[in-house]
């Protein structure tokens, strides 16, 4: 696995978290700094200089979205967010405010790590390759030609508009009001009906069993995220 | 000037009034009583030579009695005086003269003046007690009719503005409730008929003194001469003022009568009653209320304390094993202590999700983040969700083609769907298929879980929605009693059904049903015109 070295920073206020993550993060090769607070957090930042921040969004000093925007006024540095299932508005409202991706508590390593894998390589812009491949699926950029399983699927130009959307931020979700500016505008930011009806169309012409999809699958609440191979 | 003028035209009047009527009888009773005697006396000239004198007097009892009834004592009397004068001077010979020739027509004479006077005043008293027994009657029928109009209501606002109307009717102007702040010294207003009736220092000072001394005030009635007329009613229970009723007459320095006023306490002891009722009624269901959440925290309390500590336990003992220093464990061993770990985690945060759902069920905070949803996409992210616990049932799925959208808060209906899978393979036995199948019919949408596991008893079928239900069958099993409960509050809250059919055949169907509006189809369909497959 990548030892890359790269500079992961946690911020949680419960100890044992910090510590778990420094253990499995450091077992893959990262280099883990800790923060206890939000302000402690900020701070680290601009001494620790990560490559990338894991944020819990319940921190007791500070709001996790404030911290966010905070950060965002002067970094670019991917955030993650830690956040608990029940909260799917401060989900939302932190990937707005500029995280890169979120995951749920209790989450599993393996899905923590694919969160930091694609963050990471989305911020150092490695994708600029003109055909995607997922598994069986692959989307050529250049020629707008999809293919699914060696076979070539004729898509409307806007299913062709989502799935390239998506397969550009692969394995990141993409929230319902991101998905709906990027394709039709920002006039259109609330009305989510419309991606429901595409991402079934898309489903139905890429899954093998729509009911049980493998490429795009759905974030309750929040959007939707097309799986890479990672997990 | 205006106001001098109106009071002096209502003086005359009450001048005219008094004037007009002799001892309590208008004095137009008194002309029909003279009409009636000489109708009588014209009636008797026609009849008198077929008829004796004695059947002539018998006619001017007659007016006498209409007079007593109709007219009063005073008409009634004057009857009387003019039947012996009109009789005497008309039929008692000598004719036309007052004189009477012989005794035994003189003794006629004073036996029908006897005869009349007792009539008149019988009958005048008889009238009297009909009238009083009429009022009393009207009296009765008010109290009952304010009785049941309280009675009928629940809350006390409703029942304070019921008995104030009907005072406000009753004394022909304006009343009000003070009730005092249990926090303070504040007198308040808690009904009025008007908004704006609103009182001076001084009357304020009134009112307290009727709140703390349990006495009514105001004119005549004791300790207040206002300027304006009002008084002020204490409003008792069980000895203990509760409130003031204040009312104020539209006709400025008017008394109120001793009926009026009697009927008016009458009044404000039935209200008192109701009020007393609706705080115990509200004390009651407070009681009640108490009794039940103190059942669930310790129910909720016993089923925290089993079902984090079954799963603590298990993962507490494969972790110690695993620290154990020079473990003896294969490879093999250790997978199996780490595959509990996880499930066992996994099957806590669960319980924390429905522990969740339910005490915002409970707390009546649950807000519905209701959008567009396709029943696809929901199973979906369930079967992700529950890979690992369905890992040995093998799976059926059955959408139909199409599935309409429908309106409905999308976790919350993931949160029923798992419930209800999780609820399958509970009870049912490993490698049993269970499954899922979702119709649509008269728009509305049918989702039905389906396993092969013992069917529920019919007795026990209504029951399995209630919080904390276990059946009797599989008191062995683990769990809270609290996943199917959820589901029906969370499908109740949607605006849909949720139920449970079981046979030997097919074991246990679990459906729930959710209206399907009709969609913005036009919407989509102008979209896709634009949007050609290219």
């Amino acid at each position: 696995m990548s030892a890359d070295g790269a500079r992961v920073l946690v911020v949680d206020d419960e100890k044992q978290i910090r510590r778990m993550l420094r253990a499995a993060l450091e077992g893959y090769g990262y280099n883990v700094g800790e923060a206890a607070s939000g302000h402690e957090g900020l701070g680290q930042t601009s001494i620790f200089h990560p490559d990338l921040i894991i944020l819990d969004l319940g921190l007791p000093d500070l709001d996790g979205i404030e911290v966010i925007g905070r950060l965002r006024e002067w970094t670019q540095v991917p955030i993650i967010v830690l956040s608990v299932r029940e909260h799917e508005d401060d989900k939302i409202k932190a990937l707005d405010a500029g995280a890169d991706d979120y995951v749920t508590k209790p989450f599993s390593m393996g899905e923590l790590l694919a969160r930091l894998r694609t963050a990471l390589r989305h911020a150092a812009k490695l994708e600029d390759t003109p055909i995607l491949t997922f598994g069986e699926l692959s989307v050529d950029l250049a020629y707008r030609k999809v293919t699914i399983r060696g076979e070539e699927i004729k898509l409307t130009p806007t299913e062709y508009e989502v799935l390239k959307y998506l397969a550009q931020q692969a394995g990141r979700v993409v929230t319902h009001r991101q998905l709906l500016r990027a394709i039709w505008g920002s006039n259109y930011q609330e009305e989510s009906q419309y991606l429901r009806v595409y991402i079934g169309q898309l489903r139905r012409k890429i899954e093998a069993d729509p009911s049980q999809p493998t490429y795009i699958i759905t974030e309750p609440g929040v959007g939707y995220r097309l799986i890479t191979r990672d997990y | 000037m205006k106001t001098t003028s109106h009071k002096t035209s209502e003086q005359n009047e009450s001048v005219q009034k008094r004037l007009l009527s002799l001892f309590g009888s208008p004095l137009k009773h008194y002309a029909w009583a003279v009409l009636s005697v000489s109708i009588i006396t014209v009636i008797g000239e026609i009849l008198t030579p077929h008829l004796d004198l004695i059947n002539i007097v018998l006619l001017f009892l007659l007016p006498v009695l209409i007079s007593a009834v109709r007219w009063g004592r005073g008409p009634s009397f004057l009857s009387s005086f003019m039947g012996v004068l009109t009789f005497n001077f008309f039929f008692v010979p000598p004719i036309f003269t007052f004189a009477v020739g012989n005794t035994q027509h003189l003794f006629v004479l004073v036996v029908f003046f006897l005869v009349a006077l007792v009539t008149s005043t019988t009958a005048t008293k008889l009238r009297n007690e009909l009238e009083k027994a009429t009022e009393r009657e009207i009296r009765t029928l008010t109290l009952y009719e304010l009785s049941r109009e309280i009675a009928a209501k629940a809350d006390l606002e409703q029942v304070l503005k019921t008995f104030l109307d009907k005072v406000a009717e009753t004394i022909n102007g304006t009343a009000v409730v003070l009730i005092q702040d249990p926090n303070n010294e504040i007198l308040y207003k808690m009904a009025a008929t008007l908004d704006n009736a609103v009182f001076d220092e001084k009357e304020y000072a009134v009112a307290r003194w009727v709140l703390e001394h349990g006495q009514p005030a105001g004119k005549e009635l004791g300790i207040f001469e206002g300027a304006r007329s009002l008084f002020f009613f204490p409003i008792k229970a069980e000895d203990k003022t509760i409130a003031v009723l204040g009312i104020r007459p539209n006709i400025e320095s008017a008394a109120l009568s001793p009926e009026k006023q009697q009927l008016i306490e009458t009044f404000a002891n039935l209200v008192a009653v109701a009020i007393i009722r609706l705080q115990l009624a509200k004390e009651a269901e407070q009681a009640k209320w108490l009794a039940e959440s103190e059942k669930l925290h310790r129910i909720l309390l016993n089923s925290i304390s089993h079902d984090f500590r079954t799963p603590l336990a298990s993962i507490t003992g494969a972790v110690t094993s695993l620290l154990v220093e020079g473990s003896v464990y294969t490879q093999e061993t250790k997978d199996i202590f780490l595959h509990t770990i996880r499930e066992e985690a996994h099957r806590m945060n669960r319980f924390v999700e429905n522990l969740l759902d339910m005490v915002r069920l409970e707390s009546g905070a649950l807000k519905l983040n209701m959008k567009w949803c396709d029943i696809e996409d929901i199973i979906g992210v369930v079967l992700r969700e529950t890979r690992d616990a369905l890992q040995e049932h093998p799976l059926q799925i059955d959408i139909l083609p199409d599935p309409p959208s429908f309106m409905a808060d999308f976790i919350l209906i993931e949160h029923v769907i798992i419930n209800l899978l999780e609820n399958a393979v509970k009870y049912s036995l490993p490698g049993s298929s269970i499954s899922i199948s979702a119709h649509c019919q008269d728009r509305t949408l049918l989702l039905t879980v389906a396993d092969p596991g013992p069917p529920i008893p019919k007795t026990e079928q209504e029951h399995v929605f209630d919080k904390f239900y276990r059946l009797h069958s599989s008191k062995h099993t683990s769990g809270t009693g609290l996943g199917l409960s959820i589901c029906k509050g969370i499908i109740d809250a949607h605006g849909g059904s949720i139920w449970v059919d079981s046979s030997p055949e097919y074991g246990n169907r679990f459906t729930f049903s959710l209206p399907v509006p009709e969609e913005l189809s036009e919407l989509t369909q102008t979209r896709e015109g634009t949007d050609n497959v290219g």
